[in-house]
């Protein structure tokens, strides 16, 4: 069983490209995490008023800022960051997707009514405003931006949810299940939430994207948290110095593009490989 | 078809109450205190607190202020900003215009280049071009819109020095008439140009994928082989099938107009509501970001009603299910 889901694994890792380079970015990311201490030349804390360099001078690869910080080495540490908030707002948001959606596609009637429409509703609420709105009143830690993006972005991995429970539902073996009396939250965490959540894992990946650039917009409104080093933070702090250091500004934003790639190619190759319509790892 | 646009009313409608609520909730749990910022943080008078807490309505318990400011909403009253003094409405219809030039122009641009991109990449998949549009597009998609008006600031006014960075008009050169027009055009091309590149992909993609989807189909093979041109094929049969996810995006990206528009706003200093809402957070203007939000909220939900409407009338197949 192990074997033939690793076997599995492997084809689907050589048959479909985008998977196999956002498997690759996500490896590099995870070494960047891991080896950070090391690979920054500098420490990212260190301060000095009196130092503003262009890239390359003194030992500073992408230069510093205006308070004299080492960007290379922020850009390193930044990875750190982006990837907390992507991965925890993504589990929240995809923990109460699941739930809402499995059981109202689940126990249907009355109560799918009510959840559908909550969806619906939930769908159409401007998300990036409810984010900036409760950030700014509440505080702007990290821990704040993480919980707010993971609590306005799970209505679509609900929807998703939901339409997959709705058609396990009328499946043989959850009918058999419901005939051999298994209670409902027996019936719901063993064989609805497991057989439905591929969708919403592929959906996931690309929303944990998304939750990158938002943290990212929200520093660049100087809504980010002061106490750590991120790139929409950097892009902040470079925007006054737009025409005479441009340096602080564009590596980041270039990080950006590159680590939400890399999310895009891993939730599109999980998308083709967790996805019926295609058959990469079956035959 | 009368009872399905009655339950999407019903549902917009429900979206406006909810917003509703959770603005006000939010602000109830928020910390910090309006009148404090008013009367100063060194002034505690408590006759003033009184007559400040009467006169904005915060001395009545919360379900009579929640009902008091719902209904006065509705009535097109979204109360007074609490630092300018002045009606949050008036203050909001001063920027909707610049806001909407800005999104509206750049919303039609996507759309059209967009989705001209997508058809040309679909119907010559493999090709140099077609490699080339799809990773440009994969890679916009990717980025952040203030960092790409950051960089366009870079090339465009720091580096050439081609076009004006900050703003909508020139105040220093106080232009009248057509020059004022044209003036304005020129500080809009590189808010505008940051705003389709971000929103292009979208209509890239899908133009492409529904294109290729619709020419795999039986049919057009049918067609194809009772010997049909194929570029009659394509005007007459293709073209109209696939087109119709590209206008639902449409309608979506209308309806969230206002509030794509911002960071962007921001970027350029664009006198829109992006920046209203900016000053109002740094000033804890509460009845002015609550009234910025709701009325971005009361737009999205309209708008989203009129598309499924729209778009019921376009495909039955909608309307039944």
């Amino acid at each position: 069983m192990q074997r033939s889901w690793l076997q599995s694994f492997v084809k689907a890792f050589r048959a479909d490209r985008q998977l196999r380079y956002g498997i690759l970015g996500m490896v590099f990311l995870l070494i960047v995490i891991i080896f950070a201490p090391y690979i920054a030349t500098h420490d990212p804390y260190s301060f000095d008023y009196t130092r503003l360099l262009a890239p390359g001078t003194d030992g500073h690869i992408l230069g510093t800022n205006h308070l004299g910080q080492d960007v290379f080495s922020m850009i390193v540490y930044g990875v750190r960051t982006s990837l907390k908030v992507a991965l925890i707002s993504a589990l929240i948001s995809g923990a109460i997707g699941v739930l809402v959606g499995g059981l109202g596609g689940f126990l249907g009637g009355k109560v799918d009514l009510i959840i559908s429409e909550l969806i619906n509703i939930f769908l159409m609420i401007p998300s990036f405003f409810l984010i900036l709105l409760i950030i700014a009143l509440f505080g702007n830690s990290i821990v704040n931006v993480m919980i707010v993006i993971g609590i306005t972005t799970w209505p679509s991995n609900a929807k998703l949810m939901r339409s997959q429970a709705l058609s396990l539902r009328e499946r043989t073996f959850v009918k058999s299940a419901v005939a051999l009396g298994e209670s409902n939250s027996q019936i719901l965490f063993k064989y609805i939430l497991p057989n439905g959540i591929f969708p919403v894992i592929a959906n996931t990946t690309r929303g944990m994207s998304g939750a990158i650039l938002t943290e990212a917009s929200l520093s660049f409104l100087g809504l980010g948290d002061p106490n750590i080093v991120s790139w929409g933070q950097l892009i902040y702090q470079g925007k006054p110095f737009i025409t005479s250091a441009w340096w602080i500004s564009v590596f980041a934003g270039i990080s950006i593009v590159i680590t939400v790639i890399f999310f895009y190619l891993l939730g599109d190759g999980l998308n083709h490989v967790l996805n019926p319509k295609y058959n990469y790892g079956r035959n | 078809m009368s009872r399905f646009v009655l339950r999407r009313l019903i549902s917009g409608f429900l979206t406006v109450l909810t917003v509703f609520v959770i603005n006000f909730m939010i602000i109830q749990a928020a910390p910090g205190d309006p009148v404090k910022t008013i009367m100063g943080k060194e002034t505690d008078d408590p006759q003033l607190r009184m007559a400040l807490e009467a006169k904005f309505g915060l001395d009545k318990p919360w379900p009579e202020r929640l009902w008091n400011q719902f209904s006065a909403a509705m009535q097109g009253d979204l109360g007074t900003s609490i630092i300018y003094n002045r009606p949050v409405g008036d203050m909001i219809k001063e920027r909707v215009l610049p806001t909407v030039l800005l999104g509206l122009t750049s919303a039609i641009l996507a759309l059209v280049i967009g989705t001209a991109l997508g058809i040309f990449c679909a119907r010559r998949e493999g090709s140099f071009l077609d490699g080339l549009f799809s990773t440009v597009s994969y890679t916009l998609d990717a980025m952040p819109s203030f960092w790409l008006g950051l960089m366009l600031i870079i090339l465009f006014c720091s580096q050439l020095r081609w076009l004006p960075a900050q703003g909508m008009v020139n105040v220093r050169a106080g232009y009248e008439g057509w020059d004022k027009v044209v003036d304005v055009l020129i500080h809009m091309i590189l808010p505008t140009l940051t705003l389709t590149l971000i929103s292009m992909p979208g209509y890239f993609r899908i133009a492409k994928s529904s294109i290729q989807q619709v020419t795999s189909e039986d049919f057009i093979l049918t067609l194809r082989a009772a010997g049909i041109d194929d570029g009659k094929i394509f005007r007459k049969y293709i073209f109209k099938n696939a087109i119709l996810p590209t206008i639902t995006m449409f309608g979506i990206t209308l309806a969230f107009l206002i509030t794509g528009v911002t960071l962007v706003e921001i970027v350029f200093s664009w006198p829109g509501m992006g920046r209203l809402t900016m000053t109002a957070i740094n000033q804890l203007d509460y009845p002015t970001l609550m009234g910025v939000y709701l009325i971005m909220s009361i737009s999205v939900a309209v708008m989203m009603v009129v598309v499924d409407i729209v778009y019921a009338l376009f495909d039955p197949r909608i309307r039944y299910n």
